[in-house]
């Protein structure tokens, strides 16, 4: 067990590019609209994508005094386990240790209309929901298109780092699997999927790609022009900084597109379990979502909404393409320690294939 | 709140309540088929999903490595999304890997030949059924024991053995509810005669006693016997009744008659002596008349059951004597020694009783002895028990007759004269005071000695 918890606190400490200094927001309650209520969410999720739905929540129940914290995964999942009590709303990315938290009975189940309507797909139990669909993306400078042609999936990313792994050598950046979660769930999720990922994984060690820990570094590296392609960003955050530099393209393979999905709970021992079950339902009701699709980048899921920003708009752009991470037991297996430890060998020994050979 | 009793009620409490009993017991039983069946097509998964671990435990850097297929942990969340938890433990007992500290066999002998266990358990206070498949990894050299464990929640069990019994319990409802309408027309039907003796009586002219002859069923059929009985009891009182009215007419008849006669004999003489002589008989006639007729309604009184007599602390001693004094001078006319015998002790002897009925006792009884020829009568009082006898030296009465002697109209001899109801009389006081009444001889086995014995007074 120690050996867990040990390389949980790595993989989580790497797990997103939030900000490792404590973020909060903070709603006083307004208490001419009636006997004040108190509501704390402890989340990772930046506050810039959190804001819209925290003010429309707020203006819908301006008596509850609203406080958000926005943690790494690693302090959010911490923090948790040390006082399991302090949260009312739990909403991370890390599926699988949200998966797990919920498996183990810490998730209080919901039963508000918008709970027992939610897609079977989007929830597990009636304990844990996604609320968000955000697509695994790649980021290429403009500058790649025009001297190797477009770049459309992981087909043609394979195709070019073998045939011009000389010329990119140490332009491309990828998240490192050992140290990132984000990276391993990544990794383990692509490796199900086609053996034929190996071959892309020794073709980034055959271009001596850089693995960094976070799709912020990735992010920064592609603005600076320290690297070409980025491999496998965060979509909901790639989206703004490529919207605001042309000089970026977003792509979102067309062959396969893994999605991850950010869940949240209402925690048993929630202290306000009763507010938090509101916000837990405005967070999947069509006004919440309906925000989430305009005024984020994080992807509505609600059944009703197919504009853009929505889950149903990137499936009918995809079609059979998406390959949202399955919400169910197989999460479970992404945290098994021996599993992590297997795959990382292997993916290691894939990624110096090539270099070892060479002098 | 009590109902009334009522055989109705009896009969459906006592069918309904076992037959409850057993439908509970049936639902019991459904309930835990269908949770068996449920459980034993879940163990499946939970056999599977430990096979397909089992087959990825291998060994690797000299300890036990386990590449966990996400399968085996899918196969385990049906529909139900149970939760789901598996450990791989090797042949000490420590956890390899898992999500949870699963307990495992609880028998330890890891030796045994069964390698697969199924068990219910509590995690965290969540009921929990755990597949626990114990194998061994075969090396070249080595073999090593280890354990795999899977566990899910009850879910999908739970939804599967409602299912089973929704099933079952349409069919028990239905037997439960033909079973409870045939019982009520059971009960009723056999409770239909019991309506048919209650017409037969109520319908009945009261004033016949004739026996009920409607057929029944054999329960009733003793009810109808035993009131058959009390039927042909009654027409035998009721036959007595009417020989003692006859006789009693006849009884007073006769004296009446003859008064008649003399007075219609004497209005022909003109001699006033024999108008006087025939005033004498008439006076002797009417006063023996008289005495018969208050016989006769002092016995119908006794005989009367509803007749109960308000009783009354008396002295025993003191009646004796009193009869005695009554009777003296008549009997020393007749030359008749009247004698009285008392206990040696001054003590009233004190009973409960009617005094003029036990005097009317005593009359009866030294008339009887006077008439039927005694010499010698002693009235004795015992205080313990309270005793009163009249011993004569009569012609006494044989031992068989003697309880003939007691119904009215009976005499030993037909020439005396007397009406017969003496000691009939004297037997209704003894019943009338809870006394016992025996005829008897005296010491040396002559005369008649009659003994009433009074119940000792409860102080």
């Amino acid at each position: 067990m120690s050996t867990l918890c040990h390389w949980l606190s790595l993989m989580l400490g790497l797990w997103s590019l939030a900000s490792l200094a404590d973020e909060s927001l903070h709603y006083p309650a307004d208490p001419s609209a009636g006997p004040p209520h108190t509501l704390v969410i402890n989340a990772a999720l930046d506050l810039p994508q959190a804001e819209p739905v925290l003010q429309a929540f707020h203006r819908l129940h301006p008596e509850v005094e609203l406080t958000y914290h926005n943690f790494t995964t690693l302090d959010l999942h911490q923090h948790f386990l040390d006082a399991p009590d302090a949260a009312d709303v739990m909403i991370s990315s890390a599926m699988p240790w949200q998966y797990q938290l919920a498996n183990d009975g810490h998730a209080r189940e919901q039963l508000s209309a918008n709970a027992l309507d939610w897609p079977a797909w989007a929830r597990w139990r009636h304990e844990l929901f996604a609320f968000t669909f955000e697509p695994i993306v790649m980021v290429v400078r403009r500058e790649l298109d025009e001297r190797y042609g477009a770049l459309q999936g992981h087909a043609d990313l394979l195709a070019l780092l073998e045939r011009h792994s000389r010329e990119l050598s140490g332009r491309v950046v990828t998240y490192d699997p050992a140290r990132s979660g984000a990276g391993y769930t990544y990794a383990i999720e692509e490796s199900r999927l086609s053996p034929r990922y190996w071959e892309l994984v020794a073709a980034l060690g055959q271009t001596r790609a850089k693995l960094v820990d976070t799709t912020g570094e990735m992010l920064d590296g592609l603005v600076e022009g320290r690297y070409l392609v980025g491999y496998n960003l965060l979509g909901s955050y790639a989206r703004e900084v490529v919207a605001a530099n042309p000089e970026l393209r977003l792509v979102v393979p067309d062959d396969y597109t893994l999605v991850i999905r950010r869940l949240a709970f209402v925690p048993q021992h929630a202290p306000h379990p009763e507010t938090a079950g509101r916000f837990l339902d405005f967070l999947i009701s069509e006004t919440g979502q309906r925000i989430l699709a305009e005024q984020t980048a994080l992807g509505a899921i609600h059944p009703v909404l197919n504009g853009p920003g929505t889950a149903e708009a990137l499936r009918q752009e995809l079609g059979d393409a998406l390959r949202p991470i399955d919400l169910g037991p197989g999460l479970l297996a992404t945290l098994d320690d021996l599993k992590r430890q297997t795959l990382l060998m292997r993916w290691k020994r894939e990624f110096s294939r090539y270099n070892a050979l060479m002098p | 709140m009590t109902l009334p009793d009522s055989l109705y009620r009896r009969l459906l409490v006592w069918l309904l309540l076992p037959l409850l009993a057993l439908g509970g017991l049936m639902l019991l039983l459904a309930w835990s088929e269908a949770r068996r069946t449920a459980d034993r097509a879940f163990d499946r998964l939970l056999e599977a999903a430990t096979l397909a671990i089992a087959e990825q435990v291998q060994r690797q850097d000299n300890k036990l490595w386990l590449d966990l297929p996400p399968a085996a942990l899918k196969m385990l969340a049906t529909d139900a999304e149970e939760r789901v938890f598996y450990s791989l433990v090797d042949q000490d007992g420590s956890l390899v890997t898992g999500n949870a500290e699963l307990p495992g066999d609880p028998r330890g002998d890891t030796e045994s030949d069964d390698i697969h266990l199924f068990n219910d358990i509590e995690w965290r206070g969540l009921p929990l059924r755990q597949g626990v498949r114990r194998s061994r990894l075969e090396d070249w050299r080595q073999r090593e024991h280890f354990e795999v464990r899977v566990a899910h929640t009850r879910e999908g069990r739970d939804a599967l053995t409602r299912e089973l019994l929704r099933g079952n319990l349409a069919y028990i409802l239905a037997m439960a509810a033909v079973a409870i309408t045939v019982l009520l027309l059971a009960i009723r039907a056999a409770l239909a005669p019991l309506t048919r003796l209650r017409r037969a009586i109520r319908t009945r002219d009261p004033r016949t006693l004739e026996p009920l002859t409607l057929p029944l069923p054999r329960e009733l059929a003793e009810l109808r016997e035993t009131l058959n009985d009390l039927l042909a009891r009654m027409r035998r009182v009721h036959a007595n009744q009417e020989r003692f009215i006859g006789d009693a007419s006849h009884q007073l008849r006769t004296p009446l008659a003859g008064l008649s006669a003399r007075a219609e004999l004497a209005l022909r003489q003109e001699d006033p002596a024999r108008w006087r002589e025939a005033l004498f008989a008439m006076q002797t006639t009417s006063a023996r008349t008289a005495r018969l007729a208050m016989q006769l309604l002092s016995l119908t009184r006794l005989n009367n059951p509803e007749y109960h007599p308000d009783l009354a602390p008396l002295d025993l001693n003191v009646i004796a004597r009193q009869a005695v004094r009554d009777h003296w001078s008549q009997c020393q006319r007749s030359d008749i020694d009247l004698g009285l015998e008392e206990p040696p002790d001054p003590d009233p002897l004190i009973i409960s009783g009617v005094d003029w009925q036990l005097t009317e006792a005593l009359n009866n009884l030294i008339d009887n002895a006077r008439r039927y020829g005694a010499r010698c009568i002693t009235v004795r009082t015992r205080a313990t028990p309270p005793t009163l006898e009249v011993e004569d030296d009569g012609p006494g009465i044989p031992a068989e007759l003697r309880r003939g002697m007691l119904r009215p109209f009976h005499r030993g001899n037909e020439a005396l004269e007397g009406s017969g109801l003496g000691l009939a009389i004297v037997e209704g006081i003894a019943r009338s005071h809870h006394a016992t009444l025996t005829l008897d001889t005296d010491q040396d086995g002559r005369g008649l000695c009659v003994r009433l014995v009074f119940p000792e007074e409860a102080q």
